[in-house]
């Protein structure tokens, strides 16, 4: 179980806000995982790890006091791999691509054993590094970040939401089955997401936010302008 | 060796002969079990949510590559070890769940290429049948280096077999024994195979994949030059794989067991993603069949279990005379194939026998038996999260015995513990 967040910004006026937004919304998923957080702003491509519990690594890292047009956050409660912070989320790989994932992949071995044959390295044996590799290779390779996205559905047995953001656009993918919670709001002034609404209820102007489910297997896709 | 073998040699003369597989004790996929997802992996639905099968081989340069429904296919078995009536219902029972089956030594007959779909067509180092009007007529071609049975011996079928229709089709004489070649004359090594895959190519004009087999001895080297003389599919036979009839002393004393071998050949492969891998010898469950696809192959094969389905070794059948005591086997324990005297009519040429074997009816078991196969096999991948049967890895494994460990590379049971890493 983990818990993941993760905001852009459209209105200028909100921009030097971000740090505040994000701090906020991180306590709300604090509880899906205890044992560790890690955070990534942009456009400073700033990265965040800290192992401990999310409200406290927010205050030492002076999180609300940061400004930016996005971030994405997560909050972890440990499957298989080790609690430390190089297993922290988000991954951050190739062009400043982050993402984050609530669930566990079923097939990632022999994916990784793929990406390494093609020459991809990794820095950890989380499952979710895979993907953000796997992400980053597509782009690579020449696809843009929906056709990259839709590949990994086909690719990537288990369950998992997935939120990814690159310096200009911000993501939100679930499996087919959609078994991992997921609720996404957007207003003029910002779209965000998060794995429970309570994440999402603490940003200014909610009441009058178009809040909805993401369906299986759909790509969200955000550009910044 | 027992007492009774060192007797039958001094009676014979000679060695005992006989059909099926290795019969003693050695590694197998049963000393492997599932890591089934439970907290930190979710399982899928059994019946609901969808598990794929298909499974494409050869499309590495083929133009037409066979596409099968399920992962499992029908083993080479040639018309002559088995009478026509088995060939037909297993063409038949293949056809209908979407695979294939392969020809066997002695070429092809009109009947098999009718009732299966999709039909393997063995290239062997006999050449008994082997024409370019057949060649042509196949989905795809099988070079035969070797069997699991009998690695680096050749084809063997006994005088009662050759009927006129059978030694018509290998223009041998009627009633003698056919001991055929061990090494086909055109190739010896990689050099000379890559050649003969290039005719063979061309006399089809690239349009169906080229299978290479060999029998499991030096695996990781022989599937590598498999793949470097261009084979778009390699067939990999262990030591437990059967035959029609061989000398019992190779059955039971060359080669290596198929759990040893398939993960020898899926390194061998790691090199070249494109080529596919199947894997033969003692496949019986769905269970060895999840088993072989998590530690590297794309396929299997079956033989013996193919023939069980049909009827073989079978009690319920009563034939009245000429039943299993007559012929002098017994039913549960018969490896008589080699005989022509198959209780069953499977494996034969006598005319009488074979009728005993009705083709519709024994398609319909072996068709039931490949379903249910599929289905133990999807029920495992499903139940380790995976939504392909392909997506199967050799970390959903561990092993109950070291010498299993060992073999598949994966760790012994409630350890980290994999021998010789
Ligand atoms: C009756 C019988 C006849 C066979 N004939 C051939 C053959 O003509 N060519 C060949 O490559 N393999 C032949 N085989 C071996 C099978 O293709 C296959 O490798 C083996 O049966 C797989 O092992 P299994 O029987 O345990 O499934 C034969 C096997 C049996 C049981
Ligand atoms: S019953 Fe027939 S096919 Fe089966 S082992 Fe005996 S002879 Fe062979």
């Amino acid at each position: 179980m983990c818990g993941i967040t993760a905001i852009q910004v459209r209105d200028a006026a909100l921009r030097p806000k971000l740090g505040e937004l994000i701090t906020a919304m991180l306590g709300q998923v604090a509880d899906r995982g205890p044992d560790s957080a890690g955070i990534m702003i942009y456009p400073e491509k700033r990265v965040l790890k800290g192992v401990g519990h999310p409200t406290t690594l927010a205050t030492e890292w002076r999180l609300h006091e940061i400004s930016g047009t996005q971030a994405i956050a997560h909050t972890r409660m440990a499957t298989e791999s080790a609690i430390t912070a190089a297993h922290c989320h988000p991954f951050v790989v190739g062009d400043a691509l982050s993402l984050v994932h609530n669930g566990s992949f079923a097939n990632h071995h022999t994916i990784r054993r793929e990406l390494t044959a093609q020459g991809v390295e990794f820095d950890s044996d989380n499952d979710s590094e895979v993907a953000a590799r796997f992400l980053a290779y597509r782009m690579a390779q020449g696809d843009d970040l929906e056709k990259a996205i839709r590949l990994l559905c086909e690719r990537f047995d288990g369950f998992y939401t997935l939120a990814i953001q690159t310096p200009q656009a911000f993501a939100v993918v679930r499996d087919i089955i959609a078994c991992k919670p997921a609720i996404i709001a957007e207003t003029p002034g910002w779209v965000a997401m998060a794995s429970e609404y309570r994440a999402l209820a603490v940003l200014p102007g909610i009441e009058s936010a178009r809040v909805y489910e993401p369906e299986p297997e759909e790509v969200y896709l955000w550009t910044l302008t | 060796m027992s007492y009774d073998d060192i007797r039958e040699r001094a009676r014979l003369g000679r060695y005992p002969i006989r059909g099926g597989g290795a019969r003693r004790k050695i590694p197998t996929f049963d000393d492997l079990t599932f890591l089934t997802a439970s907290a930190s992996r979710y399982p899928l639905e059994g019946y609901r949510e969808h598990c794929a099968t298909r499974t494409v081989l050869g499309a590495k340069n083929a133009r037409d590559p066979v596409v099968l429904e399920i992962p499992i296919t029908i083993a080479g078995m040639s018309f002559g070890a088995l009478s026509a009536q088995a060939k037909e219902a297993l063409g038949r029972a293949a056809s209908e769940v979407g695979t294939s089956t392969t020809t066997g030594d002695g070429g092809m007959t009109p009947e098999e290429r009718m009732s299966s779909k999709t039909l393997v067509y063995q290239c062997l180092p006999s050449r008994y049948g082997f024409n370019p009007d057949d060649l042509r007529a196949a989905d795809a071609i099988e070079i035969v280096l070797g069997q699991g049975a009998k690695p680096g011996g050749g084809g063997m079928l006994m005088g009662q077999k050759l009927g006129p229709r059978v030694a018509a089709m290998r223009t041998l004489p009627e009633g003698i024994d056919q001991r055929s070649a061990c090494r086909h004359p055109d190739w010896t090594g990689p050099d000379d195979l890559l050649i003969k895959i290039e005719e063979l190519r061309e006399a089809t004009g690239w349009r169906v994949p080229v299978f290479v087999k060999i029998g499991a001895t030096r695996v990781y080297h022989d599937v590598r030059l498999a793949a470097v003389a261009g084979a778009d599919v390699v067939v990999v036979d262990g030591m437990q794989g059967g035959t029609g009839a061989t000398q019992d002393v190779f059955i039971e004393h060359t080669g290596i067991p198929t759990l040893a071998a398939v993960r020898q050949a899926a390194d061998a492969l790691a090199d070249f993603p494109e080529v596919k891998l199947i894997v033969s010898g003692g496949i019986r469950s769905g269970a060895d069949v999840a088993k072989a696809l998590a530690l590297g192959a794309d396929a299997v094969s079956i033989g013996v279990a193919a023939l069980v389905a049909l009827g073989c070794n079978d009690t319920v059948h009563d034939f009245g005379p000429a039943s299993y005591d007559d012929l002098g086997t017994t039913p549960g324990d018969c490896t008589a194939c080699h005989t022509g005297g198959c209780p069953v009519g499977i494996a034969t040429q006598s005319p009488g026998l074979a009728a005993r074997l009705d083709p519709v009816r024994g398609a319909q078991r072996v068709a039931n038996y490949l379903r249910a196969l599929t289905m133990e096999t999807t029920m495992l991948a499903r139940a380790c999260g995976k939504a392909d049967v392909h997506h199967l890895e050799p970390e959903d494994l561990v092993a109950l015995t070291v010498e299993a460990a060992a073999m598949a590379r994966v760790p012994l049971a409630g350890t980290e513990w994999i021998p010789g890493r």
